[in-house]
């Protein structure tokens, strides 16, 4: 009875140790280099490190459907990018700390388009 | 008067016990008119418990629905591999659906930097969120209220679009895309 109720209980820690979602690095250098980081709520950042931080040409995945494919800096997207809407509109062009700010254009799933400057992801008109 | 007295004194015994007997019962309905009428909400209440009783049936309608679905990310447009939601469904899990995760609010802030702002620096928090079905419409409307100090400037800023799809986990369902924009 008793190796049966220890079997049991190991088995479910075994269960749940498998089913836990975890964040970490899953595949290559996190540190510096090449790889791909999975976060808790399934994000997932595919590219290149410097000193821990996202730094350099990256793709990061929500799981919500928001793509963002470009150069990160300290972690931040910055520098030129895409990012991708969940219903299929894109942002393409300049970001800065973390938000669309400098020369880009937004394409609408529709297919309409708005391009010029924008600052903290405003449209200057 | 006298005389009443005395044909009630010659009645029978068993007369006399029913006689108390109805007299008593009428008391008792008196009471609880009287009583009634002073604390009890009659008719209102009637109404509130039926409008309760519509909504806890319409409730369980909608969680027998949304166990039905696919887990899953679920849509309410084309161009996609994920589940298309079809209008009626589209309003019932819009009904349905009173979470909004974190990705979501993060999602709908790259068009608005000033809630973004608040957002970060109150630690992530949110006064209160919201999803909606508007008749009018025909449409799902999802939102989030951030307010806080900002560079000395107490501010609330309300940020709301179309609801356009959805995370269902099998429990519940979630909304998972705002269009802002």
């Amino acid at each position: 009875m008793k190796k049966l109720i220890f079997f049991i209980l190991f088995s479910s820690l075994i269960t749940s140790l498998a089913l836990a979602r975890s964040t970490g690095c899953k595949e290559g250098n996190c540190d510096n280099g090449y790889g791909k980081w999975v976060y808790t709520d399934k994000t997932t950042y595919e590219g290149e490190w410097v000193a821990t931080k996202k730094h350099g040409q990256g793709t990061e995945t929500w799981p919500n459907g928001y793509i963002y494919k470009g150069e990160f800096k300290e972690s931040q997207w910055n520098g030129i990018g895409i990012l991708f809407f969940p219903d299929g509109s894109t942002y393409e062009g300049e970001w800065a700390n973390g938000f669309m700010n400098g020369e880009g254009t937004f394409t609408w799933s529709d297919g309409k388009q708005k391009k010029g400057i924008w600052k903290n992801g405003s449209f200057q008109e | 008067m006298e005389v009443s007295k005395n044909s009630f004194k010659t009645l029978s015994e068993p007369v006399k016990q029913f006689g108390g007997l109805v007299g008593i019962i009428i008391l008792i309905f008196l009471t609880f008119f009287v009583l009634n009428n002073i604390f009890g909400e009659g008719d209102e209440l009637v109404a509130k418990m039926k409008i309760e009783e519509e909504r806890i049936a319409e409730e369980r309608k909608l969680n027998k629905l949304i166990s039905s679905l696919p887990s899953g990310v679920l849509v309410s447009f084309d161009g996609t591999d994920n589940f298309k939601l079809s209008d009626e469904l589209y309003e019932a899990v819009c009904k349905a659906t009173k979470l909004i995760p974190q990705r979501a609010i993060m999602g709908a802030n790259f068009l608005n930097f000033r809630a973004h702002e608040i957002y970060t620096i109150n630690g992530n928090k949110i006064d209160e969120t919201f999803v909606k079905w508007d008749d009018e419409k025909n449409k799902c409307f999802a939102g989030f209220v951030v307010s806080g100090n900002n560079v000395g400037v107490d501010e609330t800023i309300k940020v709301s679009g179309e609801a356009l799809s959805f995370l269902s986990t099998g429990i519940d369902t979630r909304v998972y895309f705002i269009k802002n924009f």
